[in-house]
């Protein structure tokens, strides 16, 4: 039974607007390599005599930059990969691009499927879910990473990184990814390089750009330049991970990790180890006298570091450029300083929105039996040798080939005993370093 | 005998037109405000709440539908919502997802279902058919309506504070919503939703004091409680089931907050390590919020569904033209069912780390439950037999609650016998039930709640052609979306997971949720032809009598629309409410008000 | 005419139901849409209280939609003539239809209490196997080490990869560092949830070998998802040689290429 057609005419007419305005939505643009917004206006410092206003010429010499990191590695969804990086191209497809994991079999996308979210699209370490989260992510882009078997300033070998995703991060929300076949593992490793050296190509350009060009220069984009100049020293120094692994002593007598850390025949070595770690090996600064990571604790990691000290330059610049009286000025002081000030207003609205708060870190509480870079004896070996790069733990052993460190190389196994005795101690002496019995802590 | 005449014929109203016609002159802002704003007139409260819960519910839906297209195509471009995450080419975070299910949960639940039974259709219903010209307390009734704002500006704030909206599930449970280190959206977003419950909880409580003394007291003379239909039998068992349970809600809702804010222990236990977090203050037992949680929230969902239960009854007999089969055994189950209702709660813990003796307990407990509802279900389908049926556009929706109800209800079983929970708990088995019960059946009833009782709250009718358009595509959309979930159910595929498919044993069911996905997209888009009928109708329909139904409830007698004080003149009840087909009467009803002799008047008539 | 045909469109369209609805779970199953394998000892029962559940509440199923499907194609009012029947009820048929489903409910729930005490009540005495600690997101298990004790310095830890003696009894001893997470094994018909502050024992035993998913089926946080272990079922022997292998690695103190000491 039909009523009036003006009911008709009014509902179809509603079904056809609302279709119109759903399906002319359209599709987000693909995904896009964020740039390094800190290096990137630290390095547009505005000079004198600066002919454009300060925010158009930055902005052209970010679009160099982006051009360039385009051409050299491509984009998040199609990676390049040149020869001099070393890079396997097969490896990087499968882990960029856009993902369906519903699909089996399928060629890419693993990277965003794993990661995205909390390393960032560029590994900047500022996904979405990245200022949640304590401690923040890595940021691959400065290229240093803590948790390898290579000296404090190399990079880690491919293994390290595959050991990293293999283990995952331990008291951090890096979880393991044991179970994703070796192959799709590989892959992910891979690309954590691609982006790690993306992310210095960056820093190096906008250097460059800072300390070399005049304000009218561009960034030269010669084969030179860009391959020989900024990306070979760079990938050699990935490259050459494999080779700069830190020596490792031989187990001196006295110290038996088949047994456990309270056994008798340990006694000794943890009772050596014991008395370096409140001596020589300098730890109780910052993890106490009682191991709980109660010694100080006001300093920051590198990553949060950098942020610290361009924050406060920004913070001492703002105030002295709003103080500043501009009534004397000539008309070209007068300029400077308006480039001054748009730069500096622009620099802490990026402190604002693309930079994690700053974060202090915490010495590790050494009782609780949880070790970010691994529980193996090796693995405590190698973060005393070396320190942990990034972090304000400083190695014992020698800086670099043919050093000496503050703790002798062999000396070093005792320390490592005394470490992974101490969740299992029972009798400590102090009253503070009583721990939960084993058998209920995790 | 002429076969009596019972098509729906629109007639002029020649009645008493909307509360707006009252004829006041005097000044008009605050006389606008005082008729249309803060009004303390029922119907317009009822009207208040329809209009707020159904646009919450078209959020609801949109929310359900991001869900959905998350879990059928993990990490590809979301529509719409995919320009918040344009640095990573439109794909969702995790967290986001989780975000989305709680909120959808969260407004369906809070915002919707529960304020549209009793604050939008108790409140409009209640007086008009028991006879009475308001309800008992109107301006606690007004107070009831505007305690949903701040509700709903919590909730609609709480989208974008840092950290989003709460993401530890529409159940809350710690210590994944106390301890703000857990989950970005336990910090601002979750003490937003703690704050929007306490608020709805508050909306809440004052409808059903006001309901409860409303239908005790004010019936009119001569409606006895066994003469009321049974809508206002459902209004009425749901208000008590609300009044007693929802004090446990609010109390650990002020536990939880004060967990999170002022650092007390109830929920937390000691030695949490949640990275560099520091632990919360110890001594708690998670268990417990799951206790007082459920011990509200399982009532909760009878409050949910007995007022439709209810409409349901009332709606069969009219477009069956039958009296309700069993009218006393359908009162003492409703009763039953809230009265078990109260110790069932445990059987959404079966997992939970409960004393396992617990189980035994409440899974007799849950079974016994079924019975009533079975009860209720045989006596529709006794109404329907020997009956005239109509195939109007609301008798379409109330056969549908019983044809949905059966398979919400006989899925539940599953859950109730716990060594098979074991296996279906937090799987889509559990999804489909609710989803069955609770939009297959309490939405359905919902609707023909809207079509059947527009023409007396609009003084216009809705149209049946693009109402059985709507009701024929959200009927078969529907059960494409929700009836595959209980395959994947007994598959194990799992609840709550931003990408299942992470797990080589669910990549196979991708297909059947590509389907379920776009039925979802299809039955949103069937609402929209109910909102366009819906506004279009308010205000350009054909006119609406009384009685276009010819229907024998009081309510049919007042006006369409009623003014203040709903009747012309106090009704006195002589009848039950379903005196159709009455034998000996050529009529084939009679209304309340009838006088007692009718039948025997009538007979005599006829018999000359 | 015109009006009786949709009556019986809508009374079709409401037969759909029971048909359809039975189409799709008899066509699951030969779809790989159904139960996953059982390889334990105790599924058994709880898959035969599914299907006969299933069928129970199938036939209910069946028989009330068919009458639904039957009273809207019979009692339309294009079908019939005169007023409807006047009957207010019907107490005989109120008893019946209260008695049977009442009856057939208490049946269901004493037949099944003793699956329910097998799998979560009667524990078997017996040193915990392993702990699983349940952590956003990921599983951490420790196996109790050479002492046989949990707790104690030669505890073995692993991440994700269960591995159990297959034909014994195993229990597991589940805790949870930070929030509620649920430990699932759906192969194994095990549910448990990890309560935080809670030691809870689960135990099963596997009748085959095999690996099979660890599911996380309590939500944790934006990484539930991501809770994805494996439980692997081998021999006793091969058990003990992965559990020696495992704590040969964990001991390690040269990196594992290198077998070597580097000279100083």
């Amino acid at each position: 039974m039909r009523q009036s057609s003006p009911s008709h005419r009014f509902v179809a007419a509603i079904i056809a607007i609302v279709t119109v305005a759903a399906v002319g939505c359209g599709k987000t643009p693909p995904a896009s390599f964020r740039l390094n917004m800190v290096q990137a206006t630290k390095a547009t410092v505005p000079e004198s005599g600066l002919e454009k206003p300060w925010a158009s010429w930055s902005r052209e010499r970010q679009q160099q930059v982006a051009t360039i990191l385009e051409a050299m590695f491509g984009t998040p969804d199609e990676p390049v990969a040149l020869p001099e990086t070393g890079l396997d191209l097969a490896k990087l497809q499968l882990a960029a691009g856009p993902v369906r994991s519903d699909i089996v079999g399928r060629k890419n996308g693993l990277y965003r499927e794993h990661c995205a979210h909390c390393h960032g699209i560029s590994g900047d370490g500022m996904g979405p879910t990245a200022a949640f989260l304590n401690p923040y992510p890595r940021d691959y882009r400065q290229g240093k990473f803590k948790f390898k078997s290579t000296w404090r300033d190399a990079k880690p070998t491919h293994d390290d990184l595959v050991r990293l995703l293999h283990e995952g991060v331990i008291g951090t929300s890096m979880p393991s990814f044991a179970l994703l076949p070796p192959a799709q593992v590989d892959a992910l490793a891979e690309y954590v390089k691609y982006l790690s050296m993306r992310g210095e190509a960056e820093i190096a350009l906008f250097t460059y750009a800072e300390q070399e060009l005049g304000a009218d220069e561009a960034l030269p984009t010669t084969k030179e330049f860009l391959v020989d100049e900024v990306l070979t020293p760079i990938a050699e120094k990935w490259q050459g991970a494999a080779d700069a692994r830190i020596p490792v002593a031989a187990i001196p007598a006295g110290v038996d990790f088949n047994l456990p850390g309270n056994d008798l025949a340990n006694r000794d070595s943890v009772a050596r180890g014991k008395a370096l770690f409140l001596g020589d090996g300098g730890c109780v600064k910052c993890h106490g006298v009682t191991a709980l990571g109660d010694g100080q604790a006001n300093d920051y990691d590198d990553w949060n570091k950098a942020i610290v000290a361009v924050s406060a330059e920004v913070a001492v610049g703002l105030l002295s450029s709003k103080e500043a009286a501009t009534g004397g000025m000539s008309s070209d002081a007068l300029a400077d300083h308006r480039a001054r000030s748009a730069w500096l207003d622009s620099f802490a609205h990026v402190l604002e929105g693309d930079a994690l708060r700053p974060r202090t870190i915490p010495p590790r509480n050494l009782r609780i039996g949880h070790y970010r870079g691994g529980r193996r004896p090796i693995d405590l070996y190698r973060r005393l040798y070396t320190g942990i790069n990034g972090a304000p733990m400083p190695g014992v052993g020698p800086s670099g080939p043919g050093g000496k460190g503050s703790v002798a190389d062999e000396e070093i196994w005792h320390l490592v005993n005394y470490i992974r005795s101490l969740p299992y101690e029972m009798d400590g002496e102090l009253g503070a370093d009583r721990p939960m019995v084993a058998k209920d802590r995790f | 005998m002429t076969p009596p005449t019972t098509a729906v014929t629109p007639a002029v109203d020649h009645g008493h037109a909307a509360p707006h016609a009252h004829g006041h002159a005097q000044g008009g802002l605050s006389h606008f405000l005082s008729t249309y704003v803060f009004s303390k007139d029922h119907k317009v409260i009822g009207l208040q709440f329809l209009f707020s819960t159904l646009l919450w519910f078209l959020v609801g839906g949109l929310l359900a539908l991001a869900v959905r297209w998350q879990v059928a195509w993990p990490w590809s471009d979301v529509p719409v919502l995919g320009k918040l995450f344009a640095q990573e080419g439109g794909q969702m975070s995790p967290e986001f997802y989780t975000m989305l299910f709680t909120m959808h949960a969260s407004v369906m639940i809070f915002l919707v279902i529960i304020p549209i039974l009793a604050g939008a259709f108790g409140n409009f219903l209640i007086p008009l058919m028991i006879g009475a010209d308001d309800m008992a307390f109107p301006t606690l009734n007004m107070l009831s309506y505007w305690f949903m704002w701040p509700a709903f500006i919590c909730f609609g704030a709480s989208f974008f504070v840092e950290g989003g909206a709460a993401s530890g599930g529409w159940t809350s449970y710690p210590t994944l919503s106390t301890n703000p280190a857990s989950s970005p959206a336990s910090s601002m977003g979750q003490t937003l939703w703690l704050l929007g419950l306490t608020f709805v909880g508050v909306s809440s409580m004052l409808g059903s004091v006001n309901y409860m003394t409303t239908i005790i007291l004010m019936r009119a003379p001569g409606m006895t409680m066994f003469r009321l239909p049974m809508t206002i039998w459902g209004m009425f068992i749901t208000a008590i089931l609300q009044a007693f349970a929802l004090p446990v809600l609010t109390a650990a809702g002020f536990m939880q907050l004060s967990d999170r804010m002022l650092g007390t222990g109830f929920f937390s236990p000691e030695g949490n390590v949640i990275n560099n977090a520091i632990a919360g203050a110890g001594g708690g037992q998670p268990l417990l919020w799951q206790h007082l949680f459920w011990f509200y929230s399982h009532p909760a969902v009878y409050i949910m569904i007995l007022p439709a239960m209810g409409m349901v009854s009332d709606i069969l007999t009219v477009f069956a033209r039958k009296p309700l089969f069993g009218y006393r055994p359908m009162v003492y189950s409703i009763a039953g069912i809230a009265g078990l209702g109260f110790i069932v709660w445990g059987h959404h813990m079966f997992m939970s780390g409960m004393n396992p003796a617990l189980g035994i307990t409440f899974m007799v407990s849950t079974m016994m439950i079924a019975l009533p509802s079975a009860v209720k279900t045989f006596n529709w389908l006794g109404t329907l037999w020997g009956g005239r049926i109509q195939f109007t556009t609301a008798m379409l929706f109330a056969l549908s609650f019983v044809s949905m109800f059966i398979i919400g209800g006989l899925s539940g079983i599953f859950m109730a016998a716990t060594p098979v929970d074991i296996f279906i708990h937090d799987t889509y088995f559990i999804v489909a039930h609710f989803h069955y019960v609770l939009f297959a059946g309490t939405a359905m009833g919902v609707f023909a709640g809207i079509y059947f009782w527009f023409p007396k709250m609009f003084g216009r009718t809705m149209n049946e052609f693009w109402g059985k358009v709507h009701f024929f595509l959200t009927f078969i959309f529907l059960n494409g979306t929700f009836f595959t979930m209980h395959i994947l159910g007994a598959v194990g595929f799992p609840r709550r997971l931003a990408d299942a498919y992470h797990y080589e044993t669910f990549h196979h069911l991708q297909p059947m949720n590509a389907f379920m996905t776009w039925c979802a997209i299809g039955m949103v888009a069937t609402q929209v032809i109910f909102a366009a009928n819906f506004i279009y109708s308010m205000f350009w329909g054909p006119r609406a009598g009384r009685n276009p139904w010819n229907a024998n409830t009081l309510e049919w007698i007042a006006p369409s629309p009623p003014g203040h004080g709903n009747f012309d003149f106090q009704p006195v009840v002589h009848r039950g409410p379903y005196e159709y087909s009455v034998p000996g009467v050529e009529k084939d009803h009679l209304m309340q008000t009838d006088p007692p002799n009718q039948a025997a008047a009538a007979a005599a008539a006829a018999a000359h | 005419m015109f009006k009786r045909i949709g009556g019986i469109f809508w009374a079709l369209l409401f037969l759909a139901v029971p048909v359809l609805g039975v189409a799709t779970f008899a066509i699951s199953p030969f779809y790989d849409h159904w139960l996953p394998k059982d390889v334990s000892t105790h599924g058994a029962a709880i898959d035969s209280l599914f299907y006969f559940i299933l069928v129970l509440t199938g036939v209910v199923f069946v028989v009330t939609e068919f009458l639904l499907f039957w009273f809207m194609w019979k009692y339309d009012r294009n079908n019939q003539e005169g007023h409807a029947t006047y009957i207010q009820g019907s107490h005989t048929l109120e008893v019946v239809w209260t008695i049977i489903p009442a009856a057939t409910l208490v049946f269901l729930a004493i037949y099944q209490m003793n699956a329910w005490a097998d799998v979560k009540m009667r524990r078997p005495s017996m040193a915990p196997t392993v702990e699983v600690i349940a952590r956003q997101f990921e599983w951490r298990l420790r196996y109790p080490g050479r002492d046989g004790t949990l707790g104690t310095a030669d505890d073995l830890f692993v991440v994700n990869d269960l591995h159990l003696p297959v034909d014994e009894d195993v229990l597991i001893q589940l805790k949870s560092m930070d929030v509620l997470h649920s430990f699932f094994l759906p192969n194994l018909r095990i549910k448990q949830d990890a309560v935080p502050g809670m030691k809870i024992p689960v135990w099963f035993k596997a009748r085959e070998v095999g690996q099979f998913d660890i599911v996380c089926a309590e939500l944790c946080g934006w990484g539930h998802y991501k809770m994805k272990g494996r439980v692997t079922f081998e021999s006793r022997p091969e058990f003990e040689s992965w559990l020696e292998r495992k704590y040969a690695e964990q001991q390690a103190t040269q990196p594992p290429a290198e077998a070597d000491v580097a000279a100083e």
